[in-house]
């Protein structure tokens, strides 16, 4: 049977909680499942064995982007609905998981969040007004975020097993480019920006530009050695305040 | 240095609200108020003062640059770590530089403790969903996943309970107390921190040739905006 509007409503809202049972195990697969399930109960209605193999199917390890993973969900259970042979849904199950992790974590974690995060804390630097900064970062954020998760569920169903060709050509590819270079400016107003804003007089103004430029460059030429490095630092400076002071 | 003053109803607020950032950063909804800059201004927010909190805030998200949820990444929790940092310094009474190291170090080290508590939640789940068999695979599944979350929610809110007055203390200890010779060098510290972790930040974005050149544009463009007054 086809689901209907509210199984979709009710899987939609459950992919909000699809990280919710995230171990290392079946990664995000509980969650997966369980987003499935209002959806899998309409398509095996009556048949309890069959909705029993396809939540153990399902319950298999499975990992993707959280916002991306609605994709998952209903292009999954659009392949349960056609009848589609389990060694089948297995195969496309699996060869889901990269794509949708690569493509997520591209867009999101490294374009979209550091995006809105970093306007955000110009804009406090340019009003001063702590709530604007962060209702404009949860507004922009969740603009983009609840859009992703509508636009992937939707596609999902639509396009079933051909939902490859949707994560080939998304609607943000070019857009990406542009807001990764603006964020790289961005990075570096931010430093500045807050660098100032708590910066004690008695530091040379100069001298403060000159430090931060010189360790944003060994930190982009040494990644792994400048995480420590700013770790060890920040934990250093209270400790070492304290010991020059005392 | 004036006394600080916690109540049991302002703990308990902070404990609530620890847990419900704890909830955000993965398990629900991933709304992002766990960020540091909405973790800490609540916070600030909370002992009087949301700028403070969004400053601290401000120097947690960029120290925090370089680490994204990839896959199984290990990462700092930054609700109630943003949240307890923010709270510190508001209740210290300002922005000097003292407590705001102290209260940005509390905040990181937080940050990695509840990293650990997220590793231990996670090898939790995985025997939450595989005991006790498949007899009634899908009830038992929704059971099983909102205990999950449950958990998480706990978790976070006793970490936050852990460490509340603790971080308030450190943070009020470090205020008022004359230490002229110590603020240079340390706060020179921070901020070469920063900077590090800039550059560790535009690392994991992208790798182009032009990058370096786009960030340290950015920075004179910063640095313009502040020498004509913005």
């Amino acid at each position: 049977m086809k689901p209907t509007r509210s199984d979709q409503v009710a899987s939609f809202l459950r992919c909000f909680a699809v990280q919710g049972s995230w171990n290392y195990r079946s990664l995000v697969a509980g969650g997966l499942a369980n987003a499935m399930l209002p959806l899998l109960r309409r398509v095996y209605a009556g048949d309890p064995v069959r909705l029993r193999a396809a939540v153990e199917r399902h319950l298999e390890p499975f990992n993707g982007h959280p916002y991306l993973c609605p994709m998952a969900v209903t292009a999954l259970a659009r392949l349960e609905h056609d009848g589609e042979s389990p060694e089948r849904i297995d195969r496309f199950r699996s060869a889901l998981r990269a794509p949708l992790g690569a493509v997520g974590d591209e867009l999101v974690w490294a374009t979209w969040r550091p995006f809105c995060l970093l306007l955000s804390i110009t804009l406090f630097w340019l009003w001063g007004r702590p709530w604007v900064a962060v209702g404009v970062f949860l507004l922009a954020y969740n603009l983009g975020h609840i859009w992703l998760r509508a636009w992937s569920f939707r596609r999902g169903w639509t396009e079933g097993i051909g939902v490859g060709k949707a994560l080939r050509d998304p609607p943000w590819a070019r857009v990406v480019p542009w807001i990764t270079s603006l964020n790289l400016l961005l990075i570096g107003s931010a430093v500045v920006l807050v660098s100032w804003l708590v910066a004690p007089d008695t530091l040379s103004r100069w001298g403060v530009a000159l430090a931060l430029a010189a360790a944003a460059l060994l930190g982009y030429a040494r990644p792994a050695l400048g995480e420590r490095l700013a770790a060890g630092l920040v934990l250093a400076a209270p400790v070492l305040l304290v010991l020059l002071g005392a | 240095m004036s006394e600080l003053d916690l109540s049991l109803g302002l703990l308990a607020a902070l404990v609530a609200c620890g847990a419900a950032l704890g909830l955000d950063a993965a398990s629900w909804p991933q709304v992002m108020i766990s960020r540091p800059i909405v973790a800490a201004t609540f916070g600030g927010a909370l002992l009087g003062d949301a700028a403070s909190g969004f400053l601290v805030g401000a120097v947690l998200e960029l120290l925090g640059l370089g680490h994204t949820p990839y896959g199984a990444a290990v990462y700092p929790e930054t609700g109630p770590a943003g949240l307890l940092a923010g709270a510190g310094l508001a209740a210290s009474g300002g922005t000097d530089i003292g407590p705001l190291l102290v209260a940005v170090a509390s905040g990181w080290a937080i940050g990695w403790i509840g990293a650990i508590s997220v590793r231990m939640q996670r090898r939790l789940n995985e025997r939450l969903l595989a005991g006790g068999g498949l007899a009634a695979p899908a009830k038992r599944l929704e059971r099983r996943h909102r205990l999950a979350m449950v958990l998480d929610a706990l978790r976070a809110g006793t970490l936050t309970a852990a460490f509340a007055v603790p971080v308030m203390l450190l943070v009020k200890l470090a205020d008022g107390v004359s230490m002229i010779e110590g603020v240079v060098v340390a706060s020179a510290l921070l901020l070469v921190g920063m900077g590090l972790a800039g550059g560790v930040g535009v690392g994991v974005m992208r790798r182009r040739a032009t990058d370096p050149l786009l960030l340290l544009a950015g920075g004179a463009i910063a640095l313009a905006m502040i020498v004509t007054g913005r």
